[in-house]
């Protein structure tokens, strides 16, 4: 993992430029119907467009260049724009979608920082082996007798909670996102999976292990907590 | 991409803590993402704005987290 200087200077497309010059300037008062209508307020909008998503694409990087092997300025302007082009197709391929809940640049900039945010934490394991492994647990950190005689109960009571209440698949998942820490989309794109599909995963891992620990006395019920019934056994 | 049966792994207090987090009620990755715009619009014009069900995946989605936070800090920025 690279080093962040705090020192280096800012991308081109991340330096701030003067709000009352930047806000907005050139955007049309319809984004829907200018980029669905042919012509040159069509172009100018799109080449707006790509304006803006470059800059929140690169704002994004930026914020997550530590995560990357090689944090230089010209890295960061790199995945940028290949982040900002990829939320552009992305984007106008719904853009149907867009209700005007929201602002329409809102709206734009969640396409380019999920792209960003996704690519960056595609490099920062792109050399890196992903292992799926199940659970074999070590005692935790000695942190002081009181302090870790409870903790190693509870981490005790959750590995128990994990060999009883979860399938080898949800415990393997739950040992790469939660103990590992690899980062979801990545270990999504290892097994060809979705976000979402391993959130659900992660979801029910956690709902079954609460469940057991509730019914265990190790954790109070709360009134957000996982009825019995929304528990059942490994499937 | 390995699968290994029997690795060792620490349940430190930080993945205690991930394993045993309240996400309920349940919202999806994909639900979350639609929803972002308008939760950080809303968050940004009230900062006491409640949205159970984002707050919850929000805990529990570290990427869909930052992804949220990032939105929060362009929008109160120069590009919003």
């Amino acid at each position: 993992m690279g080093t962040v200087n705090r020192d280096d200077p800012l991308p081109v497309a991340v330096q701030t430029v003067p709000a009352a010059t930047a806000r907005r300037r050139g955007e049309p008062d319809d984004w829907v119907v200018t980029l669905t209508t042919p012509g040159p307020a069509r172009d100018a909008a799109l080449r707006r467009l790509h304006d803006l998503m470059v800059r929140a694409a690169a704002s994004q990087v930026w914020r997550m260049r530590g995560a990357l092997p090689d944090p230089s300025a010209h890295t960061v302007e790199d995945l940028a724009n290949q982040a900002a082009d990829d939320a552009m197709t992305a984007l106008l391929g719904k853009l149907e979608s867009f209700e005007g809940r929201s602002r329409f640049t809102t709206w734009a900039f969640k396409f380019a920082v999920l792209q960003a945010a996704t690519e960056v934490r595609r490099v920062q394991w792109q050399h890196r082996e992903v292992e799926l492994r199940d659970l074999e647990v070590e005692a935790p950190a000695h942190e002081g007798p009181d302090h870790a005689a409870e903790a190693r109960d509870l981490a005790s009571a959750v590995e128990l909670a994990m060999r009883t209440v979860l399938t080898p698949h949800q415990r393997r998942i739950a040992v790469a996102l939660l103990v590992d820490g690899v980062p979801i989309d990545v270990l999504a794109d290892r097994l060809g999976s979705t976000r979402g599909a391993l959130y659900k995963t992660v979801h029910d891992v956690r709902v079954r292990l609460r469940a057991e620990l509730v019914a265990t006395g190790h954790l109070d019920a709360t009134p957000s907590s996982p009825s019995p019934s929304s528990s059942a056994g490994p499937s | 991409m390995t699968t290994s049966p029997g690795a060792r792994a620490h349940l430190t207090p930080d993945a205690v803590d991930a394993l045993l987090r309240d996400t309920s009620p349940w919202l999806s990755c994909e639900d979350c993402f639609e929803r972002m715009d308008t939760y950080v619009e809303a968050l940004v014009a009230d900062p006491a704005y409640e949205d159970r069900a984002m707050a919850a995946h929000l805990r529990g989605c570290p990427a869909c987290a930052e992804e949220a936070e990032a939105l929060v800090d362009l929008v109160t920025g120069d590009l919003g």
